[in-house]
């Protein structure tokens, strides 16, 4: 890679704007090197307290729901809405402006402060304001900004771009603010504590407050029929900055408004319990300004009666609004929940899964919406893995924006010979052609893995040759790194054919009957586990067939090959559509893919098919068996006896991220238990491989400090209590473990199945 | 359940969650000398104390309080920004989540509420509504809430942006919340 650059010597600033790919390198490399830490540490605490916090609102997901519509109307009615707020506004007596771009914006707020003679301007967080560069255009002006969030304060000393969506400086450990502080301030304080740090900014910032001659804040909410704002916060700054100077400006972008303060009511409940992961954040402010109390006279200096402007800014919004796949990022409320729960994020934070203003899954829609296309590139790094769509108050499916937006930038690739005949070997749809080999390679691995099976014992020991890794290195970007799973001789399609009264056996009268899906990444990566999948359902009393082998699309769409994840999941349709018809239950071994046809083929097929798959039963194979066996009241620990496994009773299970998206993961280790293996699960979001991700050169550091987390819970797991059988329910999370512990590791089939006779 | 009942559950819901908030709570009998007392004891020695007279509660019920000497309800501005005490009403508080709401459009309610280091808050026990929500609602204390501009406070003002969490930020280091009977 020729990287001669210390990662701690680049600055944030320098690869903010991740358009050129070898910044967003340079900033995966400089944010695991000096601020996988803190950002980890600070990140997994929201996470938690997400967790929790969410947990204890009985009403949950109606509040997403509500949430969810009332985000929706309010987008489709946002030209009146903002008709109606405007009108609210002017009503209370403060002023309203509409900013096409932020340039307008920029000058509006700028001639308002100059027209005051405003020198010294508090500012409270507005990540809208980093986006239109608010302080660059007010100190081209000779206007003071004083950043009084204490992460804006850090940042603004720093010179440095938000590296979280409400935690902007959450990149920062204590030790490097100390650091920061002594470098950038004289001071013989030692700064040694949070208490001393925020002791000092506190008395800076304390004397900022009272000498401002203007606010600026941003707003969460707004409210359309009384021009309300709602304002989240902890630190007390931005209820100064709203009410200390006689003028206030708020700043926001116009996808904050809904139709009334009622829906406050809503929002309130959702947004600090998915941000911080607090019932409420220490002051959250409901108010339509001016105040009517008097503002705040410095000592020495009379009060001025108030004033107050609402700046709203387009800056692509409506064009946002009118994009069929863009539109959906302009619901977010900020929450953040989707940076915390998201395992990449967790170990890079903003500044390498960011850009010059927006971080994490969501983030690059709206780099993209705001600025252009290929500001999104970071947005690489959402591998799909799901777990933000369920921890997002308004259910925002943000991999699909992510797949859409790969697809879109895949498409300003300059065309090739070699792309499209390779494309057209091995299956691309023709508009996907245009894509680079190694999302062509991965899309279609189900291809090569046919060939390579047919030969398996030359394939393996092809693959196995240095050098032919070193051109599969350079030639489709596959990381030298990893090992290859050898392929196997015999297909799962084989070996079930060839076993015997096999077939035979999966017909038993009078049972319930079901198909068993035979994915491509089992048929031709792990054909036993696939075998021992119908046996574990066979032993709990039901009937299996076996599907043909057909690719399911999940592996195209994740390199945003949308056309041809359709092709595959039309195909694929065709295949399912008569057992669907019929009500039978359909069993998937391999949770990415139960995960496409419970929700991703919504995108993939039309209307009347996609009607068909979400009226169907797609299963885990153990979530089957724990319903079957709960229906027919069976004891499962009869038929399972923990006591007989030669794996011992001990386990450690990793679930996949899809899996616990579908919640087809607590069944896996509710039969476990009651099987009687002693479970220890991990907590993590993702295993860091995540399909393809963790193979390709580019992301092999990154997702292997992701799996770091993994691989330490097994490590903290064993010093309790000694080695524990290494189990995992996706094909890719085997790979990592694999790779990170250096051992077998099992299915929780294959489990099931060593206890049997 | 019968109103008193469900006035006593909100009350003890209403403690448990500001304490988790790291608030203080003292739920006392309705009477100025009552009230009085229990200000007093929260600001300690505090030198003075910035009040900003209620909306709601009638102001006999802080005329005891109001007399001490120490009290300042039109304090100057170096004395708002150098007072260790502010003490309002509240308009209303919540039970699940331990928050006070403050007016902050009412006279100086807002300011005394936010610039002292310890802030003592006074509310009625009807005034507690169960959730946040209920104060979007138009049948909830007569849809005050939908009408003013206020503040939900949920313990004391916080921040972990300087590595571990602190308390006593911008706003308030401490809250006091004051429950009447
Ligand atoms: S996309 Fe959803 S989860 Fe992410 S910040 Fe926006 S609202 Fe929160």
């Amino acid at each position: 890679m020729g990287n001669l650059v210390d990662p701690a010597d680049i600055t944030p600033r320098q690869v903010a704007n991740k358009s050129d790919k070898k910044a967003l390198l340079d900033a995966i490399r400089m944010t695991l090197s000096v601020q996988s830490s803190a950002v980890r540490r600070n990140t997994q605490t929201f996470n938690r307290n997400r967790y929790a916090a969410t947990a204890l609102l009985p009403d949950y997901d109606e509040l997403k729901d509500r949430a969810r519509l009332i985000k929706e109307q309010a987008i489709a009615n946002s030209p009146e809405l903002l008709r109606q707020l405007e009108a609210a506004v002017r009503a209370n007596g403060g002023h309203f402006y509409l900013a096409k771009t932020a340039t307008d914006a920029d000058r509006y707020i700028r001639d308002v402060l100059l027209r005051h003679e405003a020198k010294l301007v508090v500012k409270g967080k507005s990540i809208t304001s980093e986006e239109i560069k608010l302080n660059h255009a007010l100190e081209a002006a000779g206007i003071t900004v004083a950043e009084t969030d204490l992460a804006e304060f850090i940042l603004q000393v720093a010179d440095e771009q938000p590296s979280h969506i409400i935690a902007p400086a959450l990149h920062y450990s204590r030790e490097r603010i100390t650091a920061l502080f002594k470098r950038k301030f004289t001071t013989d304080l030692p700064l040694d504590t949070g208490e001393e740090l925020t002791v000092f900014a506190r008395e800076k910032l304390r004397q900022q407050f009272i000498a401002a001659d203007a606010g600026i804040s941003g707003a969460n909410l707004i409210a359309a029929d009384s021009g309300s704002l709602m304002l989240v916060e902890s630190e007390g700054n931005i209820r100064m900055t709203m009410t200390l100077p006689p003028l206030h400006i708020a700043l926001a972008g116009i996808e904050k408004v809904v139709p009334s303060r009622t829906d406050f009511g809503t929002f309130i409940e959702l947004l600090p319990r998915s941000g911080t992961g607090q019932p409420l954040t220490s002051y959250v402010s409901i108010l339509h300004p001016p105040l009517k109390a008097p503002s705040f006279a410095a000592p020495g200096k009379t009060a001025k009666p108030r004033e107050f402007h609402l700046v709203l800014i387009d800056n692509g919004r409506s064009r946002m609004r009118e994009d069929p796949i863009l539109h959906e990022a302009l619901y977010c409320i900020r929450c953040s929940a989707c940076l915390n729960s998201c395992a990449n994020f967790e170990a890079v934070g903003g500044h390498a899964f960011g850009g010059e203003t927006y971080s994490g899954g969501i983030g690059g829609s709206w780099e993209a919406g705001t600025g252009t296309l290929m500001n999104a590139r970071f947005s690489e790094l959402c591998t799909g893995c799901s777990r933000c769509v369920t921890q997002c108050p308004v259910r925002i499916d943000i991999p699909w924006l992510n797949e859409n937006l790969r697809q879109r930038m895949n498409a300003l690739q300059p065309e090739s010979g070699v792309k499209s005949a390779f494309g057209a070997v091995t299956g691309s749809a023709p508009e996907d052609r245009i894509a680079p080999l190694q999302k062509q390679f991965f899309a279609n691995y189900h291809v090569m893995a046919k060939e390579a099976t047919r030969f398996s014992s030359l394939s393996n020991a092809v693959t196995g040759l240095p050098f032919v890794r070193g051109l599969m290195e350079n030639f489709v970007g596959l990381d030298r790194r990893r090992k290859l799973p050898p392929f196997p001789s015999k297909t799962w399609e084989q070996l079930h054919r060839d076993q015997p009264g096999d077939r035979a056996r999966s017909t038993n009268p009078g049972l319930p009957h079901v198909l068993m899906f035979a994915d491509v990444f089992t048929n031709y990566g792990s054909p036993e586990r696939g075998m021992a999948a119908m046996r574990m359902l066979r032993a709990a009393g039901v009937n299996v067939e076996l599907s043909p082998s057909l690719p399911d699309g999940r592996a195209a769409l994740s390199q945003g090959m949308i056309a041809t994840a359709s092709q595959q999941a039309n195909g694929l349709a065709k295949t399912l559509l008569p057992y669907l018809e019929k009500g039978t239950v359909i069993c998937v071994l391999e949770p990415s893919v139960l995960a496409m046809f419970r929700s991703d083929y919504e995108h993939l097929l039309d209307a009347t098919t996609w009607e068909k798959f979400a009226r169907a039963s797609f299963l885990d194979p153990l979530q089957l068996v724990l319903s079957v066996a709960k229906e027919r009241g069976t004891d499962l620990s009869q038929i399972f006896r923990a006591g007989k496994s030669p794996h011992g009773t001990l386990v450690f299970y990793h679930s996949h991220c899809q899996q616990r998206s579908c919640d087809a993961a607590w069944q896996t280790i509710e039969i476990l238990r009651s099987c009687g293996f002693d479970v220890v699960t991990s907590s993590v979001e993702c295993c860091g491989m995540a399909g393809s991700f963790g193979y390709k050169r580019d992301y092999y550091e990154l997702s292997m400090a992701v799996g770091e987390d993994l691989f330490a819970q097994v490590r903290a797991a064993e010093q309790e209590g000694g080695q524990r059988t290494l189990v995992a329910s996706g094909t890719s999370c085997h790979e990592q473990l694999w790779a990170g512990m250096g051992r077998e590791v099992l299915h929780p089939v294959e489990v099931l199945v060593s206890t049997l006779d | 359940m019968q109103p008193a009942m469900a006035q006593s559950s909100l009350v003890e819901e209403f403690t448990a969650a500001a304490i988790q908030a790291v608030a203080t709570v003292q739920v006392i009998d309705r009477s100025p000398a009552n009230l009085c007392a229990a200000i007093l004891q929260a600001v300690g020695d505090a030198s003075r104390i910035l009040y900003a007279p209620p909306q709601e509660l009638p102001a006999s019920l802080f005329s005891e309080f109001a007399a001490d000497p120490r009290v300042r309800a039109d304090a100057t501005p170096e004395e708002v920004v150098n007072t260790a005490a502010g003490v309002t009403e509240a308009f209303a508080a919540v039970a699940s989540t331990g928050s006070v709401c403050i007016d902050v459009s009412f006279e100086r309610t807002g300011i005394v509420s936010l610039m002292a280091p310890l802030q003592v808050a006074v509310v009625a026990a009807e005034n507690i509504v169960p959730q946040p929500r209920d104060l979007f609602r138009a049948d909830v204390l007569d849809g005050r809430g939908l009408k003013r501009d206020f503040v939900f406070v949920t313990g004391p003002s916080a921040t972990a942006d300087m590595g571990p969490l602190v308390r006593g930020v911008h706003g308030p280091h401490k809250l006091h919340i004051i429950v009447l009977r």
